[in-house]
């Protein structure tokens, strides 16, 4: 592979690559307005123009650093970080609470994250709820009809990726020739800890597409629906990608959308083989039992 | 790399018994195993299957079962070990309570 | 498998996934659902040429507390740390799924259902997270299980427990703060950061891993209820966990709202003074918050009777 141009550490870049020419308004979604410069610096939140139609964006910052919480810098998603995309999320919903599901406005996640918080006031206080605060809200959205895609430019990290990206209707990613990482760990890493040399591993992954680190990995597992190939081919694949979402929820297809669609997807792309064997197994188990469970009248 | 896996069957000259019920015991834990025992017409006989990340025991594991299978006059029995590096001491604990259990004893 | 009976006494902490399971349900109410006679193990590991569990390290099971119906999802710390593959995470995903369906239905079928006959997912904790061997599926199981909560909201309460020796730790942290409820014993542990990888960011003289008491007073069962990320906090047996979840199985999910930290924009703003607070103060140790939410002797906390300690205790309020 070819090393080419790397978006990494550009979100605020890509932002701009993505949505139609000056139209991001940084800070503004709706009614709510994000006026402290200083809370969730590493958090950029906004709404622009995407083809016309009005999208929130919601992105990481390489750049920030959050002086309250320095283990918040180079994309980390902290406490504050962590909250003021899931209001981000939360001011889309009630901006368009009153507009018919096809109205819904998009939600464009531009990721380039290493992960969330990992400190000790992070842990006093709970991390844990920060970035599942986000996941939640992205989830309710996507459920209340709101088209998200998850563009990947960069690091797309373990509980960070879960954080703000896996919780979208389809996620897409430029390709590994971008530098692009999508990841638990690294290889190298996971060779180390599960005590299993790095040669033997690499071998594997060719035919095993569930522990290798890449973005064409998660597309064999359904984790990625797309690769973009150009820089240029962002914008496109995104519009693209809105519009086959909101047909497919007009169309009541909503169930092919989102981490339970990726699922099916990575059956069939052949990656996720057992998933949906051990799905129709208990699915066979309960109905044979489900009566016993019932009230009795 | 992958899994070793040991099959073998057992017959006693004695008269031997079955179980009423299957029984699932044990935690794969690191030196711990389980064991799935399931009543199974087999004239007699035991079937055992193991699966284990160790190579190079398979006389030992024979022995080992060998022994429960005799001291238990245990027959009509399919036996399946998913093991992680127990010792023969922990094994035949294992199976004895496994065995205690499907007995009620 | 001990008796039924013998369970309930039994030490929360020290019990296998299954046992857990069996006793915090009523006696022979207990169908396992993917169980061990399914034989549905990870290939993964098996070519990895790890050891194999045949539940693959996850109980999943139905039965039931009184009239209602609760959906068991149990983990196992001893095989692989109770880790997050891709057989066990769709077990855990399907289980919730199976309940928000079995909901839907008895609905439909019973329309003067009762709130108490209306099902209950219960998922007891043991677990670091992602499974390294099979990394990738581990991760996309926890963003189906996160999605899965959200449809479960306002149908079918989640409720977590957390009381077993690994903890609930790493992306799962995070899925047991996105339950319902949550139920810890005072040796349960949750958070997202382990402390290893604490120490690792930090350094030793911010953070030491290996200062069993500094864990348990920043993640442990006592100072999350201090901090209201634990609702219920409870004696160390099977049968104290059991009659705490058989209290909230038969409230209605409205009540259930009212116990969640995160979910809603108005948990958002809560959650959100309590971060300017740890900006205000820059807590150097749990015990500075502790002293903040009003408990002037921060040391005997850790150390008085659990009876005691819920009598005194002060919460803290934002």
């Amino acid at each position: 592979m070819e090393a080419t141009e790397t978006m990494m550490g550009r979100g605020r870049d890509a932002i701009d690559m993505i949505v139609d020419a000056d139209s991001f308004n940084e800070g503004t979604i709706g009614a709510k307005t994000f006026d402290d410069p200083e809370f969730g610096p590493g958090a950029v939140v906004g709404t622009a123009a995407l083809n016309g139609e009005t999208v929130t964006i919601i992105a990481s910052d390489a750049n920030a650093f959050n002086e309250k919480f320095p283990v918040v810098y180079a994309g980390i998603i902290g406490m504050e970080e962590g909250y003021k995309m899931a209001q981000a999320v939360y001011a889309s919903l009630e901006a368009d609470k009153a507009k018919p599901v096809a109205e819904k406005r998009p939600l464009v996640l531009i990721v380039d994250t290493p992960g969330n918080g990992p400190g000790k006031v992070e842990e006093i206080f709970g991390m844990n709820k920060a970035t599942g605060a986000y996941q939640l809200a992205l989830a309710e959205a996507r459920l209340a009809g709101h088209p998200i895609v998850a563009m990947v430019i960069g690091r797309a990290i373990s509980g960070a990726f879960l954080c703000h990206g896996l919780q979208a209707d389809h996620i897409v990613s430029l390709d590994a020739n971008f530098g692009t990482m999508i990841h638990v760990m690294p290889l190298t890493s996971v060779s180390r800890i599960i005590r299993k040399d790095l040669e033997t591993l690499q071998e594997l992954s060719k035919g095993n597409p569930v522990f290798a680190a890449g973005p064409r990995f998660f597309y064999a597992l359904g984790g990625v629906e797309e690769l973009v190939g150009t820089i240029e081919g962002m914008r496109p694949t995104i519009i693209e990608h809105i519009k086959a979402i909101r047909a497919a929820k007009a169309a009541g297809e909503a169930e092919k959308l989102g981490p339970w669609g990726r699922g099916q997807l990575g059956a069939e792309r052949e990656g996720r083989k057992v998933r949906p064997e051990v799905i129709k197994l208990m699915n066979q188990e309960f109905a044979a039992v489900a009566e016993k469970y019932a009230p009795s009248r | 790399m992958a899994l070793n896996t040991l099959e073998f069957d057992l017959k006693l000259d004695e008269v031997t018994h079955s179980i009423d019920t299957p029984i699932h015991l044990g935690v794969v834990g690191s030196g711990d195993m389980e064991v799935l025992m399931e009543p199974k017409d087999l004239k007699g006989a035991v079937s055992v299957r193991i699966v284990t990340p160790v190579a190079g025991f398979d006389e030992l594991w024979k022995r080992v079962v060998e022994k429960f299978v005799s001291e238990t006059l245990l027959g009509d029995v399919h036996l399946e070990i998913n093991d992680n590096n127990a010792t023969p001491a922990v094994v035949l604990l294992r199976l004895r309570q496994g065995f205690a259990e499907a007995t009620g004893e | 498998m001990p008796k039924w009976n013998d369970l309930q006494e039994q030490s929360f902490l020290e019990s296998d996934a299954r046992a857990r399971a069996v006793g915090l349900v009523d006696e022979g109410t207990y169908t396992e659902l993917a169980g061990p006679f399914d034989r549905f193990y990870s290939p993964h590991l098996e070519v990895l040429g790890e050891a194999v569990e045949f539940d693959d390290g996850i109980v999943t099971a139905v039965g039931k507390i009184g009239k209602t119906p609760v959906f068991v999802i149990s983990q196992e710390g001893r095989f692989i740390g109770g880790s997050v593959g891709e057989v066990g995470g769709a077990k855990m995903v399907n289980t919730i799924r199976l309940a928000i369906e079995f909901h839907d239905k008895l609905v439909a079928d019973y329309p003067d259902i009762s709130d108490e006959e209306k099902p209950v997912v219960v998922i007891s904790f043991e677990t670091g997270g992602v499974r390294l061997h099979e990394s990738n599926a581990g991760l996309l199981a926890h963003a189906e299980v996160m999605d899965q909560l959200q449809k479960a909201r306002h149908k079918v309460p989640v409720i977590t427990l957390i009381g077993s020796k690994v903890g609930c730790f790493g992306g799962m942290g995070f899925v047991a703060a996105a339950t319902d409820a949550i139920v810890m014993s005072e040796f349960g542990r949750l958070g997202l950061t382990g402390p290893e990888v604490i120490e690792q960011e930090m350094g030793k003289e911010e953070f030491d891993s290996s200062d069993r008491a500094l864990v348990f007073r920043t993640t442990g069962g006592r100072h999350k209820y201090i901090m209201g990320d634990c609702n219920v906090l409870v004696h160390n047996t099977i049968g104290a966990f059991r009659e705490a979840v058989a209290k909230l199985a038969v409230l209605p999910v409205s009540e259930f709202e009212k116990m969640r930290r995160i979910g809603s924009p108005e948990a958002v703003e809560r959650q959100l003074r309590a971060v300017a607070l740890a900006a205000e103060m820059q807590p150097q140790d749990a015990r500075d918050v502790w002293v903040k939410a009003g408990n002037p002797d921060p040391v005997a906390l850790t150390d008085i009777p659990l009876d005691e300690f819920l009598a005194d205790v002060k919460r803290l309020s934002v």
